[in-house]
C-alpha cells in the first residue's frame, strides 16, 4: 500500500473539541502567548539561513568518509575543533567549526525535492504549516521592525506560501539578489509630496473601514501590507549601490557573494530572518566536479559572512542555519554522480543559542544508514526555535483553533542547545 | 438553457425585465434561510446588522455574480430607481443572472473550485477556461458538469479540457483520491489512508481506499508519437490497505464512504475495449472511473449535494457553513445543520441549478445585512451571519473592479466594439457582393453560441449591431494579460476559502506598479480624465466616489475631498491622487 503523503496534516492538530467549542482551546494558548511575547521583548535576535539547494553531498562536506567503499576522492581535513573532521572542499569552515555545530544523523525518510524542502521548512512531513523563517519572524519580529521579517534573496524560485495560517506579514518576501526589489521605487510622476498626502488620506479612509464586516483581521492585513512596503521603499538604498570593493573581494564577485553581502546588510539594518540560497547542488552527474566548484564558492563566502556577524558581536543572537533539502546517496552512479538522499544525512549550526563545537549522530562505516541518534525535520524544527528561545512547545492560536508551534511528536536535539 | 439578451451589456443591467422579478412567496427558500439563520441564536436580532443600503447592495450583488463592480451610470440609475426596495433588488439579481458577465464570474469561481489555482501543465489553461465558460453560459447543472469531469480521460480532443482536473494533477493517485473527496464532496481524507483518521472519528480508512478503488486501475499514459498525456484504464485490479496502528487488513471495490460496494460485473475481468500496451491507451468494456462519474452525483450521496451548497453558500456569505469548506464531518458539523440540508435538498431539487440558486442566496435578508456592525465592540460570531461579512475580492474580481473603476474597461469596450462593427461591416459588404446563397448551403460551421441580434435579420441593414456575447468575448481578449497580472500578484495559495492576507510584493505593486498608474492617467474616457473637466469640487467627490466605492460620498468625505483639491497645488495631480486613494482603500479591496 501507498504510504508516500504522510498525515501529520493540520487538521490532526486540532482538537475536535476546538472545532466544537472554539473558546475551549485558546484559553491552553493563550496561556502560552505571553511567554513567547515576553520572550521576544528580551533581545532582538535574528536567523541567518543558508539554503543549498539541491541538495549537498554529505560526504563532500560535513560527513566525509575517505577511503571507504562510497568516500569519493576527497579527504578529510581535521577543524579548529580537536577530533572533528569535515571535507577538504570546505577549508575555510575548518577553520571555524569552534563557532559551528554538525548533524549528522538525518533520516527524513523522502527523496523527493519538494518533500524534503518542506519537511525541512515546516518540521512535519506533510500538510501546511508555516516555514520555519516565518514562525521566527512571527515571534522574534519587534513591532516596529525596519524591515519584512522573512527576507529571502535567491536568484531562483518557486513561489513558497511560507506563511501557511499565519499572518501574510510572516510570509517570506522575495529579493532577486541585490538589485532593487519589483515596484520599489516610486514612479517619476508621483512627488514625495503627493506620495505623503495621498498616503495620509489613505490611511484616514482605512481607519474608518477597519474592523468592518467584525473582521478586523482583514484590514488589519491588508494595512500591515502597506507598512511592510513602506519600510521596503525606505531603505531602498540598501539595494542601490555597488557594495565596498574590499567586501567584494572577500565574499566574492559572484552572484552569491553579492546575495550574502546583501544578507548581511539586511540583518545589519533590522531583518529578522534572512535566507540565501546557493543554487546547484543536484549533482546527478560529476558530482564530484561540482561539488569542488560549488562549495568552493560557499565555502570562502560563508566564512566571510560568519565572520562579520563574528566581529560585529551579532553571531551571539543569531542563529545560523546551513540546510538543504537531503544529501546525496553514497552509491556513486555511472555519471560519477551521486542521487537523492534523504536517508542519513548532515547540516550544520551554529549561533544563537546553540552549543558550539558539536557533532550530534553518526552514519555507519560506508554512510549508508545512520547509526547514532537519528533525527528528522521535525526535531530540527524544534531545535532551532528553542535556540532562538522560543516554546516550540506552545501554540499558534488562530481564531479559536489552537495549533502546535512544532511536531508534538519530536523533540528538540537538546544536546545541541546552549 | 441558453439566455442571452441582444442588447448592449448596460441596458441589460439597468433596463427592468419585464416579469422576470415577480414578486416572491412567503415561503420560499430565502424565507426559510432567513428564518433558520435568525432562529440559531436567542439574542439574534440584538447582534443583526440591518439590511445594507442600496449602494451596499448594488456592489455587493454585482461583484458576486458578474465579478465585477457596477459603472457609474449604473449605480446612478439604481440609487435613482423609487421601485421598492425588495422588488428593485429581485429585478437586480435577474439582470444580473442574464447578463453574459454572470458566466465570467461563473468560470472564474468554477476555475478556483476545482483547479485550486494549480498551474497549466497539460492542458492550456485557455481551452479549460472556455470549456467553463461554455459551460456556465449554457448553466450547465453541477452534477452533469462534476460528472464530465470526473469519466474524463483526455483521450477524445473534444472533451480533452474536461480531463485538466485529472491531468493538471498528474493524475498522482493520493492527490487526485484526495481532491474527489475535498472538492465534490468536502471530505478531506487523507489522513485516513494510512489508518482509520485518529481525529476525525467519521472519516475510515476503507472511505478513503474505496474512493481510490474507481481511480486505481487508471494511469497516465503518455502517447509516444504526440508525447501527449491522456488517461489509460485496466481491467482488473483490486485495492487493499492494511492499518498503520494496528495491521488490520481490508479490501475493498470501488464505494463512496458507507454506501453499497460497487461491484465490477462477472465477466468484466481483463475484458478491453483496447488493450493496455506501450503505444495503446488502455480502455476497459467496464471502466470504474465512469462509475466515479456516477456515484459521486448519485442521489444517494448526499455529501456531494452539501458541498456544493456550502460552497456556493461561502461564495456569497464570505464563510461556509462548513469550515474550512473540505472539512465537513460529525466532528466539524455545520453551523446550521438544517440550514445546509435545506440548501442542498433545494439545490438538489432544482437539478443543480447553480444560477437558480445563487439568484434565491442573493435575495435573502442574510444576503443583504450591511457589513457595518451595530456595536463595534461586540464580539460577534462570524457564524451566525448576523452581520455582512467581507469577502476579499478574487484576483480575477480585483482586476475587473479596477478596469472598471478607473474607466479603462470602458475605452477598452469601446474599442473593441469599433473593431468588430468594422469586421461586420467589411464582411457585410463583402457578402453584398458576392452572388446570394441559402443560409445553409454548403457551411457546416454553425453560428456561434451567441444568437444573432434580432436587427441583423434583414441582410440589407446598414447599421450593424454586434452582440453582447461577442463583445464581451472581445473584451475578455483583451484585458486577459490584465487578468493574469493579477492573478499572479494576488491569488492565494490552493483553492477556495474565505480567509485573507495580503503581503508587500501585493502593496508594492498597488503604489508603484505601473499597470496601474498607466489607467489613471487621463484621457478622454476615463475618470480621471472626466473628473478633471468637472469644475466643482463637490461634483468630483460625487463622481470619484460613485466611480470607484460605488456610493455617494458622504458629507465628511465631500468636504476632505475639497478640502484636498482646494489645498493642492496642481489640480489634475490632485485628481489622480484622489482616485489612487479610493482604489487603494480597504473598501474596494473588499466585497462588503
Amino acid at each position: 500500500m501507498q504510504r508516500d503523503h504522510g498525515c501529520h496534516r493540520i487538521d490532526h492538530e486540532f482538537s475536535r473539541r476546538g472545532f466544537l467549542a472554539s473558546g475551549a482551546l485558546a484559553g491552553v494558548a493563550s496561556l502560552s502567548s505571553p511567554t513567547v511575547a515576553h520572550e521576544l521583548q528580551k533581545k532582538q535576535k535574528r536567523v541567518l539561513q543558508v539554503y543549498l539547494q539541491g541538495g549537498v553531498s554529505q560526504l563532500e562536506s560535513w560527513d566525509p568518509k575517505p577511503g571507504t567503499r562510497y568516500g569519493g576522492p576527497f579527504r578529510a581535513i581535521p577543524t579548529s575543533v580537536p577530533g572533528m573532521h569535515i571535507s577538504e572542499l570546505l577549508p575555510h569552515s575548518a577553520q571555524r567549526m569552534h563557532l559551528m555545530s554538525i548533524v549528522r544523523g538525518i533520516n527524513l525518510k523522502t527523496n523527493s525535492h519538494h518533500d524534503g524542502r518542506l519537511f525541512m521548512e515546516m518540521g512535519r512531513r506533510a500538510g501546511k504549516f508555516p516555514y520555519i523563517g516565518s514562525v521566527a519572524a512571527k515571534y522574534l519580529m519587534p513591532e516596529n521592525a525596519p524591515l519584512p521579517g522573512y527576507l529571502h534573496v535567491t536568484t531562483r524560485g518557486l513561489t513558497d506560501f511560507t506563511n501557511a495560517f499565519l499572518d501574510a506579514r510572516y510570509g517570506q518576501l522575495k529579493l532577486a539578489g541585490p538589485q532593487v526589489p519589483a515596484n520599489l521605487i516610486r514612479p517619476k510622476a508621483v512627488t514625495a509630496d503627493a506620495a505623503r498626502r495621498s498616503r495620509t488620506l489613505l490611511k484616514r479612509l482605512n481607519t474608518r473601514f477597519s474592523g468592518r464586516g467584525g473582521q478586523k483581521s482583514f484590514t488589519d492585513s491588508y494595512n500591515a501590507s502597506f507598512e511592510m512596503a513602506e519600510k521596503l521603499m525606505a531603505r531602498r538604498d540598501l539595494f542601490e549601490g555597488e557594495p565596498d570593493g574590499k567586501d567584494l573581494d572577500r565574499y566574492g564577485r559572484h552572484p552569491f557573494g553579492r546575495n550574502c553581502l546583501l544578507a548581511r546588510t539586511l540583518l545589519e539594518n533590522g531583518g529578522t530572518v534572512v535566507k540565501v540560497t546557493h543554487h546547484g547542488y543536484d549533482t546527478h552527474a560529476e558530482n564530484f566536479n561540482f561539488h569542488l566548484e560549488q562549495l568552493g564558492e560557499f565555502d570562502k563566502t560563508f566564512c566571510m559572512l560568519l565572520d562579520d556577524l563574528n566581529d560585529s558581536g551579532m553571531l551571539d543572537s543569531t542563529l545560523v542555519m546551513i540546510y538543504s533539502e537531503f544529501g546525496r546517496t553514497p552509491k556513486i552512479n555511472v555519471r560519477y554522480g551521486r542521487d537523492h538522499w534523504g536517508t542519513a544525512w548532515s547540516i550544520a549550526l551554529g549561533g544563537q543559542g546553540i552549543t558550539p563545537g558539536a557533532i550530534v549522530g553518526a552514519t555507519n562505516k560506508d554512510g549508508t544508514e545512520v547509526s547514532e541518534r537519528e533525527v528528522d525535520g521535525g526535531h530540527l524544527f524544534h531545535t532551532y526555535l528553542q535556540a532562538l528561545g522560543i516554546d516550540s512547545t506552545a501554540y499558534h492560536t488562530l481564531d479559536g483553533r489552537s495549533v502546535p508551534i512544532g511536531d508534538p511528536t519530536r523533540q528538540p536535539i537538546q544536546e545541541l542547545l546552549a | 438553457m441558453r439566455l442571452l439578451l441582444p442588447i448592449a451589456l448596460a441596458l441589460v443591467l439597468l433596463k427592468p425585465v419585464a416579469g422576470v422579478a415577480a414578486e416572491v412567496p412567503d415561503n420560499g427558500l430565502p424565507q426559510q434561510v432567513d428564518k433558520l439563520i435568525e432562529a440559531a441564536v436567542p439574542d439574534f436580532a440584538e447582534h443583526a446588522s440591518p439590511l445594507c443600503s442600496d449602494a451596499e447592495f448594488l456592489r455587493r450583488v454585482t461583484l458576486d455574480l458578474t465579478a465585477t463592480i457596477p459603472s457609474a451610470s449604473a449605480t446612478r440609475r439604481f440609487l435613482a430607481d423609487t421601485t421598492p426596495t425588495a422588488t428593485k433588488r429581485a429585478r437586480l439579481i435577474d439582470r444580473l443572472l442574464i447578463s453574459p458577465a454572470y458566466a465570467r464570474r461563473m468560470q472564474y469561481l468554477l476555475d478556483w473550485i476545482l483547479m485550486e489555482r494549480r498551474s497549466s501543465e497539460n492542458i492550456p489553461s485557455v481551452a479549460w477556461q472556455s470549456y467553463l465558460r461554455q459551460a456556465a453560459t449554457e448553466n450547465r447543472p453541477w452534477d452533469q458538469l462534476a460528472h464530465e469531469i470526473l469519466v474524463e480521460g483526455g483521450g477524445d480532443s473534444k472533451t480533452r479540457p474536461r480531463a485538466r482536473f485529472y491531468l493538471d494533477r498528474e493524475f498522482d493517485l493520493t492527490v487526485v483520491t484526495r481532491d474527489v473527496g475535498r472538492i465534490f464532496m468536502g471530505k478531506d481524507l487523507e489522513c485516513a489512508q494510512c489508518h482509520n483518521h485518529p481525529v476525525v472519528d467519521a472519516y475510515l480508512q476503507r472511505h478513503y481506499y474505496g474512493l481510490k478503488a474507481f481511480l486505481d486501475r487508471s494511469y497516465l499514459f503518455t502517447d509516444p508519437k504526440s508525447k501527449q498525456k491522456s488517461l489509460g484504464e485496466k481491467a482488473e485490479g483490486d485495492v487493499t490497505f492494511t492499518s498503520a496502528f494496528d495491521d488490520t487488513k481490508g479490501k475493498t471495490s470501488p464505494r463512496i464512504l458507507d454506501l453499497a460496494e460497487i461491484i465490477d460485473p462477472d465477466g468484466s475481468n481483463k475484458q478491453y475495449l483496447t488493450k493496455p500496451g506501450k503505444s495503446a491507451r488502455g480502455v476497459p468494456r467496464y471502466s470504474r472511473r465512469k462509475q466515479l462519474g456516477i456515484a459521486v452525483t448519485a442521489e444517494q450521496n448526499r455529501a456531494f449535494r452539501l458541498n456544493i451548497a456550502n460552497r456556493l453558500w461561502a461564495a456569497m456569505m464570505g464563510r461556509g457553513l462548513v469550515e474550512p469548506l473540505d472539512l465537513a464531518h460529525v466532528g466539524n458539523p455545520p453551523s446550521h445543520p438544517e440550514l445546509l440540508d435545506l440548501l442542498g435538498d433545494q439545490l438538489h431539487d432544482h437539478g443543480y441549478d447553480m444560477k437558480w440558486f445563487l439568484g434565491q442566496l442573493a435575495r435573502t435578508r442574510t444576503y443583504q445585512r450591511s457589513s457595518l456592525t451595530r456595536d463595534a465592540s461586540a464580539k460577534i460570531a462570524l457564524k451566525q451571519f448576523a452581520v455582512g461579512l467581507l469577502k476579499p475580492l478574487s484576483p480575477e474580481q480585483y482586476a475587473w473592479a479596477t478596469m472598471e473603476a478607473t474607466g479603462m474597461l470602458a475605452s477598452t469596450r469601446s474599442s473593441a466594439r469599433k473593431k468588430l462593427e468594422s469586421e461586420a461591416a467589411k464582411a457585410q459588404a463583402k457578402q453584398a457582393k458576392m452572388p446570394k446563397k441559402t443560409p445553409q448551403a454548403g457551411s457546416d460551421k454553425k453560428p456561434k453560441a451567441d444568437p444573432k441580434p434580432d436587427k441583423t435579420d434583414t441582410p440589407s441593414a446598414v447599421s450593424i449591431t454586434i452582440s453582447t456575447a461577442a463583445l464581451e468575448s472581445a473584451v475578455d481578449k483583451a484585458v486577459a494579460g490584465h487578468i493574469k497580472t493579477f492573478v499572479t500578484q494576488f491569488a492565494s495559495d490552493g483553492g477556495q476559502k474565505t480567509s485573507f492576507s495580503a503581503t508587500a510584493p501585493q502593496a508594492l505593486f498597488l503604489v508603484n506598479g505601473a499597470l496601474v498608474r498607466e489607467w489613471l492617467k487621463p484621457t478622454t474616457t476615463n475618470l480621471t480624465g472626466r473628473l478633471s473637466k468637472l469644475n466643482d469640487p463637490t461634483a468630483v467627490a460625487e463622481e470619484l466616489y460613485i466611480g470607484i466605492l460605488n456610493r455617494p460620498p458622504t458629507a465628511s468625505e465631500r468636504n476632505e475631498v475639497i478640502d484636498y483639491l482646494a489645498a493642492a497645488s496642481d489640480r489634475s495631480e490632485a485628481i489622480i491622487e484622489l482616485t489612487w486613494v479610493l482604489l487603494l482603500s480597504a473598501e474596494f479591496r473588499f466585497n462588503h
